[in-house]
């Protein structure tokens, strides 16, 4: 790939998703186009630029943006952060008076492993206090492949044997004919799944008791992210968190240490230690 | 060191999985049937054992029902690992004992994430 098609899929990275690429990352850029590239009948990624470039269209650049982030995750990822939003911070969440409801949304969920996981915690183990109240999730993500995926809830042999214990499998999952292992009913019921880009208008979503936004932002050009840490606390609720990767804490923004730095700011800016997301 | 053995009539599959288990630190016996593997447990019972389903003279299942029932049988962790991989065959293993089951194919991921699983790692 030519320096000037480097920079031009970095700079609708930069437009579309706020992601940042080095200098040194174009073999990135190459290994997550090529299938795109090959599919719509380009030779060369030079050509894949130049008919961008002669015919812009929004929901192509949209689907190669979000094939440009590759967000990896697997079930169950950060689970002791998983494990204390259902055991610690939705029971607290539930105390605030006049709660008919709590809201959870996990921002850049990919096919939704992260929503799963949360979901089949709450199943085995729902705390007392999470008894009589209802927990909304919401799973976003840039990609209209992997909402839909989500949305299928079907997994493949290989994404359903990193995290998940046998057990967990067998409890909430179907093998499909062709192989695959499919979430059961149940707990898709229990999830709503939407494309969103975080860079976009995001009130609509209304305010949530716990975000997560793991290993999401971590890649994103500073004015973006500081944008997007802005936007998510302003969908908080009063008392609400935000969750970061256990493994972003050194991002600027994200916090210092784990766990407890994870949880950076609470309602508005009261921030418990993050001075990079007062500045924002 | 934690003792784990690997049971597989294939030795390439043997060979694969002892690599894999030892670089999560384990020191790695290997057998290939389901009687050599009870003689090696009779000898010394490993911590954890990869159990192939399918094998001459002695299958991983009759091999898992024998172990529970041996003197500190109860001990080892047992990881089966199968091509037979529908509902029906993994809770058949599961109700015989396995702590966990890894389907085939795997790779070194696999196999770690279903140690951790399984308290071994």
């Amino acid at each position: 790939m030519i320096e000037s098609t480097f920079q031009e899929f970095a700079d609708l990275a930069r437009r579309v998703s706020g992601q940042t690429f080095a200098p040194g990352k174009a073999y990135l850029i190459v290994a997550r186009l090529q299938p795109i590239a090959r599919r719509e009948g380009f030779a060369t990624l030079e050509d894949l630029a130049a008919c961008l470039k002669a015919r812009p269209n929004p929901v192509f650049e949209n689907e190669i943006a979000a094939a440009l982030v590759s967000k990896r995750t697997e079930f169950f990822r950060d689970r002791a952060t998983l494990a204390r939003i259902v055991s610690d911070v939705l029971p607290v969440a539930a105390e605030t008076p006049a709660r008919s409801k709590l809201r959870v949304w996990v921002a850049g969920g990919g096919p939704g492993q992260e929503a799963f996981s949360l979901v089949m915690l709450l199943n085995e183990a729902r705390p007392v206090a999470l008894e009589d109240i209802p927990i909304d999730i919401l799973s976003t993500d840039l990609s209209k492949a992997a909402t839909e995926r989500a949305r299928s809830g079907a997994f493949g042999h290989f994404e359903v044997q990193k995290g998940l214990s046998i057990h967990r499998l067998l409890a909430n999952f179907t093998r499909q004919d062709d192989g695959q292992w499919r979430v059961n009913d149940e707990l898709r019921r229990q999830i709503s799944f939407r494309q969103h880009n975080l860079l976009e208008d995001m009130e609509g979503l209304g305010e949530f008791d716990v975000v997560l936004c793991r290993n999401v932002l971590g890649d994103m050009v500073e004015s973006a992210r500081a944008h997007v840490l802005k936007a998510l606390s302003a969908r908080l609720a009063p008392g609400g968190h935000v969750f970061f990767g256990d493994e972003e804490t050194g991002v600027a923004g994200l916090g210092a240490g784990p766990l407890e730095a994870s949880e950076i700011f609470q309602g508005g800016f009261k921030a418990r230690r993050s001075s990079a997301v007062q500045a924002a | 060191m934690k003792r784990c053995l690997i049971v597989d009539d294939s030795r390439v599959v043997r060979k694969v999985a002892s690599r894999i288990v030892g670089d999560l630190r384990f020191d790695v016996v290997e057998a290939g049937d389901g009687a050599e593997a009870l003689n090696l447990c009779r000898e010394a019972m490993p911590d954890a054992v990869l159990l192939d389903w399918n094998m001459p003279v002695m299958n991983g299942l009759d091999f898992l029902r024998a172990l529970r029932r041996e003197p500190g049988g109860a001990k080892p962790v047992i990881v089966f690992c199968s091509t037979e991989n529908d509902a029906d065959h993994i809770s058949e293993a599961l109700r015989a004992g396995a702590d966990e089951f890894i389907m085939k194919p795997f790779d070194a991921d696999i196999i770690q994430s279903k140690f951790v699983e399984a308290g071994l790692v």
